[in-house]
């Protein structure tokens, strides 16, 4: 009978310590990672600085769209990437890097090879913004 | 992480942390003994288009982590002695070089969680910048790694708050 009480203690005590570090832990231990959001919000108020965020994001968006969309199409393709450089007599390790982002500034001309052993190519598509552009503007009749 | 047996003998997952590896990932910034933030200091003292460039490519970064492409080809991963470290490479008005030096918070969920993090992370740890053409140090790569290190050393880590 004595033994199942101290048994029984044990148990209660055993959950109120474990319930104790698990509380620590997630009140004391886990860190405020939201400094970057803040800072970013607050330097958003500056249009200078909003104009080279947002231009900054739409360039880096369209270099990783292309990339990224090359690589889809290769797995699509059931192509490898040593196939793949094999075909436009390049490096495996060069491709790997690029299709991983550990080579920086991929380089147009290896973007269209890759495109093209993949039978796609690049094109550059105006956006409907630049579709308003200014009509060209007319001589004036030279004076009589 | 494993769910917790309460007193009552039911699971109970609230009080628990679990980690999200859903991107984004976190992007933190390393805190020196001294409370400096070097990383944060470097960012301020850049011209604003550069500050707001290396901003878009880490949450670019974060959004689309490693191993996939992302970072528009300014995120590289970096070799030799800084290997294990990433850079952001950004040229700025008369083609000064500005660099970001981060390491990437990526481990199992109990590591991450004593860490003191929920999510996976990229630690930026410093930055430096140099005249174009010319080359940094292995003495100023080895103060990179230095901070790194000590960054590395603390459980939870300690970043900007």
């Amino acid at each position: 009978m004595s033994g199942e009480l101290v048994l029984h203690s044990w148990r209660i005590f055993y959950a109120t310590v474990s319930e104790m570090a698990s509380n620590r832990m997630s009140s004391m231990n886990l860190l405020d990672t939201s400094v970057h959001e803040r800072r970013r919000a607050q330097r958003m108020e500056d249009p200078e600085f909003r104009d080279a965020y947002e231009r900054a994001t739409r360039e880096i968006e369209q270099t990783d769209q292309i990339i990224r969309a090359l690589d889809e199409l290769r797995v699509d393709l059931g192509l490898s990437k040593a196939e793949l450089a094999r075909r436009i007599n390049r490096n495996a390790s060069s491709i790997r890097r690029l299709f991983t982002a550990s080579s920086a500034r991929p380089e147009l001309p290896l973007i269209a090879a890759i495109a093209d052993a993949l039978g796609a190519e690049i094109r550059v598509v105006p956006k409907v913004r630049a579709a308003k552009r200014r009509p060209p503007r007319r001589r004036e009749p030279a004076a009589a | 992480m494993a769910k917790r047996r309460t007193r009552s003998g039911k699971t109970d997952s609230s009080r628990v942390p679990q980690v999200d590896r859903k991107p984004p990932w976190a992007i933190v910034y390393y805190e020196a003994l001294d409370g400096s933030t070097p990383a944060l200091e470097f960012l301020d003292g850049c011209p604003g288009k550069i500050d707001a460039e290396f901003v878009a490519v880490l949450d670019a970064v974060a959004a689309a982590p490693p191993p996939q492409f992302s970072g528009g080809g300014k995120w590289e991963a970096m070799h030799g002695s800084m290997g294990g470290w990433h850079e952001i490479r950004l040229t700025g008005p008369g083609r000064e070089q500005f660099r970001l030096f981060c390491v990437l918070e990526n481990a199992a969920d109990g590591e991450l969680l004593r860490r003191g993090l929920t999510k996976p992370a990229i630690a930026v740890v410093t930055g430096m910048r140099k005249p174009w053409r010319t080359k940094f140090s292995e003495t100023d790569y080895s103060r990179v790694r230095r901070l790194g290190d000590e960054h590395k050393a603390n459980h939870p880590r300690r970043i900007a708050r």
